[in-house]
């Protein structure tokens, strides 16, 4: 069972919640809205990351690395990622189970904030649900026929994921494989959306 | 003042020599002495070919972001070894197996610090890291930070390895007077602070490779130099510049560029040469003041 505190975005301190924009809309290219995930896992330090295993193979620190180009404020603990890791985690252990092998999450590839620099409008990352793969095993995912390969597992296994195709222009990937369980978002039991101070857990 | 001036004469005379040897190519030399004043160059305004020598300019762009608080050298950068052509903006790799550094390779995916990344950059001549720098600070903000430090011939226009661009000669290009204005705004701490100055020192007195300035010392004083260097060669191109610090006395900055189609070694051994030659006309200058 998960340990970590769920905390509700709103109620956080505004340096932080600005840049979480929780229940804010986000845009996509094609116009599309979608609300932005309001709780969040805190996770308290990096020892907590490494220690907090979602699934037998995946632990929280892999779907929450990220670099420079995350505002700073989020690169500090505590730090907040969505709930709804949880079924990225669940979706990724069944490909990894599939794949018989170690599956290797890029740094800024899995949650990574709507105000990441990286963030393009409308990008699930940013509900901690897309996951960006860019190895197997010792295998770098780098060619079309790797890519293809690993995207035909991903679409036969999770008819419900959207994997992107391998190609140069934006929606494409050519140096990983890009999966994302679409605008997800997950308030775990417990948990109530009329709480608006304070820790989430009632 | 006698010896000085027979030994810049000589340096003169057997840069010519040399240059001559190279046939079809050319040897650019600029020297400028802090103890001395003593200043020389041959060929210090033609433009080379920087091949690796950019990297410098690089660093500079890189210790200029972090001056302006854009981020530290403890700040971390994904590795990804993706990168829009500067000429089509159509997506290109480095190859791991034409670079000289396989640790930042090993990194794809994770995240290395700054600072990790210029060392690799500098010390073991790595492209990617080259590529990951220069695309996170900008071209036209290292070639700001450049100008903002009043470096001319040092002319910044792209990441390495970018083929495309290169089959069409956008290429970065530098001069041997443009190489020690850079050199020299690193010692001087033009614009910047003494940390970073130091910092960069450091980083390039680190260098893995030999380069020709080291080697062509005398026996007795490359034991007791310290050389903050860095080394650049493609296939017609060898080149080495770099801050000579020797006991006792401030540095002496010295740029030596070749271009020639003649085997490496031809190439290498140039700069050897020119190296001793400089630093007999260096000690001597520095005895005369």
């Amino acid at each position: 069972m998960l340990t970590l505190p769920v905390v509700d975005a709103l109620a956080l301190d505004g340096s932080v919640s600005r840049l979480l924009k929780p229940d804010a809309l986000m845009q996509t290219r094609n116009g599309d809205s979608h609300r932005l995930p309001r709780f969040f896992y805190q996770v308290d330090s990096w020892h907590d990351a490494l220690e907090t295993q979602l699934t037998p193979h995946f632990g929280l620190w892999e779907l929450m690395d990220v670099d420079l180009h995350e505002a700073a404020p989020l690169r500090l603990f505590p730090r907040y990622v969505p709930c709804a890791v949880t079924a990225l985690a669940a979706a990724l252990e069944l490909f990894r189970l599939e794949v018989g092998s170690t599956v290797r999450i890029a740094a800024n590839g899995g949650y990574r904030s709507p105000t990441h620099r990286g963030s393009r409008s409308g990008s699930p990352h940013c509900w901690g649900t897309a996951a960006n793969i860019y190895a197997i095993g010792g295998e770098p995912l780098d060619t079309e026929e790797q890519i293809g390969r690993y995207a035909a597992v991903a679409r036969r296994l999770l008819p419900f994921a959207w994997v992107r195709p391998y190609g140069h222009d934006l929606g494409e990937a050519d140096d990983h494989l890009h999966l994302d369980l679409g605008y997800l978002t997950s308030i775990p039991n417990g948990i109530s959306e009329h709480h608006h101070g304070g820790p989430a857990h009632e | 003042m006698r010896r000085a001036e027979h030994l810049q004469a000589t340096l003169a005379s057997r840069a010519g020599e040399i240059a001559a040897g190279l046939g079809d190519g050319a040897l650019g030399i600029s020297v400028f002495d802090y103890l001395s004043g003593f200043a020389w160059a041959l060929n210090g305004d033609r433009w080379f070919h920087a091949a690796s020598t950019i990297k410098i300019a690089i660093l500079v762009g890189l210790f200029d972001a972090i001056e302006r608080e854009r981020f530290t050298l403890d700040s971390r950068l994904h590795v990804r070894n993706r990168f829009l052509g500067a000429l089509d903006g159509q997506p290109f790799r480095v190859d791991a197996g034409r670079d000289a550094d396989d640790d930042v390779h090993a990194a794809i995916g994770k995240t290395m610090r700054m600072g990790e990344l210029a060392r690799h950059m500098i010390v073991r001549s790595s492209n990617l890291a080259a590529n990951l720098l220069l695309d996170l600070v900008g071209v036209e903000e290292t070639r700001a930070a450049l100008a903002a430090r009043g470096v001319d011939g040092v002319d910044v226009r792209r990441g390495v390895e970018d083929e495309r661009a290169f089959a069409t000669g956008l290429n970065n290009h530098v001069t041997p007077n443009g190489v020690v204005a850079l050199l020299r705004a690193i010692r001087d701490g033009r614009a910047f602070s003494a940390a970073s100055s130091t910092a960069m020192i450091d980083i390039l007195m680190d260098q893995e490779f030999a380069g020709g300035i080291v080697p062509g010392l005398p026996d007795a004083i490359r034991a007791v130099a310290r050389v903050a260097h860095k080394t650049g060669d493609i296939s017609t191109v060898s080149h080495d510049a770099g801050l000579v610090f020797l006991p006792g006395r401030p540095p002496y900055v010295i740029a030596i560029l070749v271009t020639s189609s003649a085997d490496a070694s031809t190439r290498t051994g140039a700069l050897a040469a020119v190296s001793g030659l400089v630093y007999d006309a260096v000690a001597a200058a520095g005895e005369a003041a």
